[in-house]
């Protein structure tokens, strides 16, 4: 009985987030869920992401967190619409949070909607949002095992990126073996390396993004 | 399903157990890989001596047919 409940949970959630992707979709609106630990540099990778991007483009950001405004804070500092959805505890965001986050955000006139899922490499990947791209973040310190222990996330993420790495010399991570095993779980995953805080790699990650708001442009003519 | 607080979709995951005859070293790893690049397969663990390959796959995201292609792709021949 409790299972039949969770699918139907579940099938409500999918219908939602459907809508949502189709109606943002159909403004040519790029849509990313961004994912990771907590830790691993969700928030600061977004962080420099906007310092450059949103000078080019009109980006809106829903910060999912347990409690607290922290990241929202963070965030609004850089030009971009902000709005916090607190789940009260809850691991990861769902699609009706979602679209209750959107009636208070001028979506129509975005270039892209970014959505910071709760830190978490379980949960989330299961509840879609309405994306067009999963993005995992992992960084470097949470050590090579990751991907094969989380299958999932990385399954469902078009793009990984191996956060931290001006970190390597201080540990025995393996940029080579995580790029192998996150395309054996994932053949056709694209990994870039990045450095939030040198900023090494970010142009490669900024060039993906310009491509995908260019690529959701061109789809909804 | 993430187990710990029941969220998420009824882990529809199935865990399978075949007995693969004629694994070379070699031949499980290309096996493993190509596996565990399927759809809903999250995975994988063979022991190629003894020919036995453990599956946890999601069968409404990939078919048995798939699986068994993966070892006939490989020269080999699986049973349960």
């Amino acid at each position: 009985m409790e299972v039949k409940v969770m699918q139907d949970v579940l099938g409500e959630n999918d219908k939602i987030a459907e809508s949502i992707h189709d109606k943002l979709a159909a403004h040519g609106i790029f849509v990313m869920n961004l994912l990771g630990s907590p830790g691993s540099g969700k928030t600061t990778l977004l962080e420099r992401t906007l310092e450059k991007l949103a000078k080019e483009m009109k980006i809106a950001v829903i910060e999912g967190d347990l409690f607290t405004s922290k990241d929202a804070d963070r965030i609004a500092k850089h030009g971009a619409e902000v709005i916090q959805v607190n789940t009260s505890g809850g691991c990861h965001l769902e699609a009706p949070m979602i679209e209750k986050a959107l009636s208070d955000i001028d979506w129509q006139s975005m270039d892209m909607l970014v959505i910071e899922n709760v830190g978490n490499l379980v949960c989330p990947a299961e509840f879609a949002l309405g994306e067009q791209a999963k993005v995992t973040v992992l960084s470097i310190t949470e050590g090579n095992d990751k991907p094969m222990k989380y299958p999932l996330i990385f399954k469902e993420s078009s793009l990984a990126i191996l956060n931290k790495v001006d970190l390597l010399p201080y540990t025995d991570f393996s940029v080579e073996e995580a790029v192998e095993d996150i395309t054996t779980i994932h053949p056709g995953a694209s990994v870039l390396s990045v450095s939030a805080r040198t900023g090494e790699g970010l142009d490669a990650w900024l060039d993906w993004l310009r491509a995908q708001v260019k690529k959701a442009k061109e789809a909804a003519r | 399903m993430c187990k710990e607080c029941g969220c998420g979709q009824n882990n529809g995951n199935t865990r399978l157990q075949f007995i693969t005859e004629g694994y070379t070293e070699e031949s499980a790893k290309t096996v493993e890989k190509a596996l565990l690049g399927l759809p809903g397969v999250m995975y994988v663990h063979i022991h190629w001596h003894e020919g036995e390959t453990t599956i946890d796959y999601n069968p409404s995201k990939t078919k048995m047919t798939e699986i068994i292609k993966v070892f006939s792709d490989n020269g080999l021949e699986a049973g349960l």
